[in-house]
């Protein structure tokens, strides 16, 4: 038995139920899905490059991801991340398949979970989340929020491709 | 029976409030309103905090203003938001309606409200229509706040997020666990001191209407 198709096949599942039952803000109740496997990895730093470049370090050494990189722009809001072949890469194709744009990506959750745990940032939102099934790679925009007057700080995201 | 369609058509979402209070009597009225909403086997699990201190709506204010604000950021850096105004045509007006709403402005309204009533349910008492009970309470809510002659406006925002909704139980001290109370939204009331000018358009009954069947148009 495959487990990684098969744990998949159940976000897939509940993905799909959530967006039945909330529509659109199903994206908004899910920034916890996955966190527990990075708060279980003592990840440290004092920089938001430093708790990035951990969180990164562990997932990749886990098998979660083969390889990602990640940059910081839009005035210091947007984390563009850029991962290849996740495991739940199969979630995502499948989810489109059904026609539901998905919305949960544990790998980012994990990373604005410790920049709120470990940097007290003030909030975080998952903005936007693309993928390519042929190269195998997602691009995901973040937004994180260090302090309260961060929030508008607003600019051309399509300008910052990573 | 009085027919209340009219109070259903005039009442609007109103954000703009006078300072003046509102008497305990009218506001009794309010939550007997919602006392009486429909409920999934009678199991009326809604709970209300009724919220008067002003340190506490600030909070609430500061907490909507966030939620608000971080979602319209990024999807104004996304090109998402700048869609949805379109239709405003001057480009000064457009650009401050834009920044009143990526700002988070535009939630942080709470502040000003002489009374705010957060709505929960209880998830432990076996209800099983928790979140459609809740809905239908605040609906109730809003229309005898209407029929009174109070502005009000449901408000979702500061409870949008997992992260938000334990920040919102938290200011109230209603217990987090996620299998203890469901935080739905909040309900901003006051005499309003605005009034809507522009209502918003609705669909025409043609649009939304099927007969017997989904798709079926021509009225039986």
């Amino acid at each position: 038995m495959d487990k990684v198709e098969h744990f998949n096949d159940m976000l897939v599942r509940l993905e799909e139920l959530l967006y039945h039952e909330l529509s659109g803000c199903a994206a908004w109740k899910v920034e916890l899905v996955g966190i527990d496997f990075i708060q279980s990895k003592n990840i440290k730093g004092n920089t938001e490059d430093e708790v990035i470049t951990h969180c990164i370090k562990e997932i990749i050494a886990s098998g979660l991801v083969k390889n990602m990189i990640y940059s910081i722009g839009g005035k210091g809001i947007l984390l563009n991340l850029k991962m290849e072949s996740c495991i739940h890469l199969p979630k995502e194709v499948r989810l489109k398949k059904d026609g539901i744009k998905p919305y949960i990506c544990p790998i980012a959750n994990m990373i604005m979970d410790q920049l709120i745990e470990k940097l007290k940032y003030e909030t975080t939102y998952l903005a936007k989340l693309d993928f390519d099934e042929k190269t195998r790679e997602c691009k995901v925009k973040c937004a994180i929020y260090e302090t309260p007057d961060k929030i508008g700080l607003v600019s051309d995201w399509s300008k910052e491709e990573l | 029976m009085g027919d209340i369609l009219e109070v259903i058509k005039t009442r609007k979402s109103i954000r703009r409030y006078k300072p003046d209070p509102i008497p305990d009597k009218i506001l009794d009225k309010i939550l007997e309103a919602a006392r009486w909403s429909p409920t999934g086997e009678n199991y009326q699990p809604w709970r209300f905090i009724v919220i008067k201190n002003p340190e506490t709506k600030n909070k609430i204010g500061n907490l909507a203003k966030l939620g608000s604000g971080s979602r319209m950021t990024a999807w104004y850096c996304l090109g998402e938001m700048q869609k949805r105004f379109e239709e405003i045509q001057d480009p000064v007006k457009r650009a401050e309606v834009l920044r009143f709403m990526y700002s988070g402005e535009v939630s942080e309204f709470a502040k000003q409200a002489p009374v705010i009533i957060a709505v929960i349910g209880t998830l432990m008492e076996g209800s099983v229509d928790v979140p459609y009970d809740l809905s239908a309470c605040i609906e109730n809510m809003l229309l005898e706040a209407h029929s009174l002659g109070l502005g009000a406006c449901w408000v979702h925002g500061p409870v949008a997020s997992t992260r938000d909704a334990a920040k919102f139980k938290k200011i109230l001290k209603i217990p987090t666990g996620m299998g203890e109370y469901k935080a739905i939204a909040y309900i901003a009331l006051g005499w309003p001191a605005e009034a809507r000018k522009h209502p918003r358009p609705k669909k025409p009954l043609e649009e939304i209407v099927y007969w017997e069947e989904f798709g079926r148009r021509e009225r039986i």
